[in-house]
């Protein structure tokens, strides 16, 4: 046996290391929309039920965040499709398991992902447009 | 033809299927505690927003069983990949998302109707274990009217209901005028309703609240304006005098017996807090929170043993007192209309 085929106790680590240090970023739009969510919840509640801000006031500011929540949601979302490539390359899976497949994946995860967190935005935003107030 | 209340707008009367599975929903609807028999604009808000949800679910659920049995039954054979996609993405992404977002926007946009203000009539009602105590403020008073476990409405007109309660949480709910509110202690809670159609209706309280919160029910009563006009300046009066010599002895025995500590009948010296105020408890139409009717036996029955009919009951048994005691004090608590 060769010192070259022996198993290479950080093999994995090193295989995986590329991918290991953006992984956290498929994350990221999910995170936008949980804390948008807060952001909705909490001030509005802080508004409505202490009287700490001007309710109308509030409901701007966050009119505002959920605009820019979806913008940058996009954007995470528009990278993650070009990591993805399927619209270059029309392979929509890809089910091998070598370093460029991976990449791939976890582009495609990403942008499901960003398109459910656009969503979930829109859903938690629809309360400031139809409502408008404390009602 | 007269329209069953409960018939669903007679757009949609057509979706004889999804009546077909409606039927045992049906059979309970024409009674007085039923939200698919709405008696108000709140109710029938609701209403349609029910019928509307149910069929649609009826439609999907028929589509989805439909396309299962067509791909696994009669067209076997593996579909292409294009055909797979877009009805993965057709039917799994944009069609609930167009679904979910309409009825949100719909459900949020009826959402603040339930606390428009009203139209002069303010109604506060608080929860008791197992009652509950009603104020009537008509526009402009500076004090109440007092009365309990019967709630009133002009018909037509919008009545802004203030709920509280006094120890645990109950909830307000009169299905056939509107949705419900919960009530909590040291906090208000607001509901607004307009209930449309003269009638007698339920409302039960919604939310568990101890051994007796079945036994927690009332009778809601919609009236012409005019005559809830009358009705509540009737309300405001002191009680009637006893009328009879049987109703003379009940009024001594209610002083005797302490019911006053607990019980306030208005013109007279008793103005206990604890119970219900029994100044016009003789034209209610329930007694005890819906638990009961008010003939004499009802009225002899709850005196004797009110622990029998309502678990937990704040008011003891008078079991002690003669058959004859008893039938007299329940007719001079009728005779107070
Ligand atoms: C310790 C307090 C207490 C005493 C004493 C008391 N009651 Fe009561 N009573 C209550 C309470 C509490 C209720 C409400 C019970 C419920 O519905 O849960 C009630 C309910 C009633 C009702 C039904 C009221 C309604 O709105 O339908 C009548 C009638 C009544 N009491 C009569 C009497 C009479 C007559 C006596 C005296 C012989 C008496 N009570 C003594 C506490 C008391
Ligand atoms: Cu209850």
């Amino acid at each position: 046996m060769t010192k070259d085929d022996a198993p290479q106790a950080d093999e994995d680590r090193r295989e995986f290391a590329e991918e290991a240090d953006t992984l956290w970023e498929i994350t990221i739009a999910p995170a936008i929309w949980a804390l948008h969510f807060l952001l909705c919840y909490g001030l509005m509640s802080l508004a409505c039920a202490k009287d700490l801000f001007p309710a109308g006031t509030v409901r701007l500011v966050l009119i505002a965040a959920s605009v820019a929540a979806l913008a940058a949601i996009v954007g995470l979302g528009l990278r993650s499709l070009r990591q993805w490539g399927a619209l270059k390359t029309g392979e929509i899976t890809h089910p091998r398991g070598t370093p460029e497949n991976r990449h791939r994946f976890l582009g495609h995860a990403a942008f499901l992902l960003s398109v459910i967190a656009f969503l979930g935005v829109i859903f938690v935003s629809m309360p400031l447009l139809v409502i408008g107030g404390c009602q | 033809m007269k329209r069953n209340q409960c018939d669903p707008p007679s757009s949609v009367r057509a979706q004889g299927l999804a009546l077909f599975v409606l039927l045992p929903v049906l059979a309970g609807c024409d009674g007085v505690q039923s939200a698919l028999a709405p008696a108000g604009e709140d109710a029938s808000v609701l209403a349609t927003l029910f019928w509307v949800m149910l069929i649609g679910a009826v439609v999907l659920f028929t589509l989805m069983n439909g396309l299962f049995f067509y791909l696994t039954r009669i067209r076997v054979h593996a579909q292409s990949e294009t055909v797979a996609r877009w009805l993965m993405i057709g039917g799994g992404i944009v069609l609930p998302v167009v679904v979910v977002g309409t009825l949100l926007v719909w459900g949020l946009s009826i959402l603040p109707d339930h606390r428009q203000g009203g139209d002069g009539l303010r109604i506060h009602v608080t929860g008791e274990q197992w009652w509950w105590r009603v104020e009537y403020w008509p526009e402009g008073a500076d004090e109440p009217v007092i009365a309990a476990n019967e709630i009133r409405f002009p018909a037509g007109e919008r009545t802004e209901l203030v709920l509280e309660s006094a120890h645990v949480i109950h909830s307000f709910w009169i299905p056939a005028l509107g949705g419900k509110m919960d009530m909590f202690p040291g906090r208000e809670t607001f509901l607004s309703l307009r209930p449309t159609r003269p009638g007698t209706f339920r409302g039960q309280c919604a939310e568990f609240c101890g051994a007796s919160h079945t036994w927690m029910a009332f009778d809601a009563h919609v009236m012409e304006p005019d005559a809830f006009d009358d009705w509540l300046a009737a309300q405001t009066e002191d009680a009637a005098a006893p009328a009879s010599a049987a109703a003379e002895r009940g009024a001594e025995l209610f002083g005797r017996e302490g019911c006053g500590a607990c019980h306030a009948i208005r013109g007279t010296d008793h103005v206990g807090t604890v119970g219900p105020d029994l100044t016009h408890i003789g034209s209610r139409t329930t007694l005890a929170a819906g638990r009961l009717g008010v003939s004499q036996s009802d009225f002899q029955d709850w005196i004797a043993h009110p622990d029998a009919l309502k678990p937990g009951v704040e008011m003891p048994p008078f079991d002690h007192l003669s058959d004859d005691e008893i039938s007299d004090l329940a007719r001079y608590l009728r005779g107070l209309e």
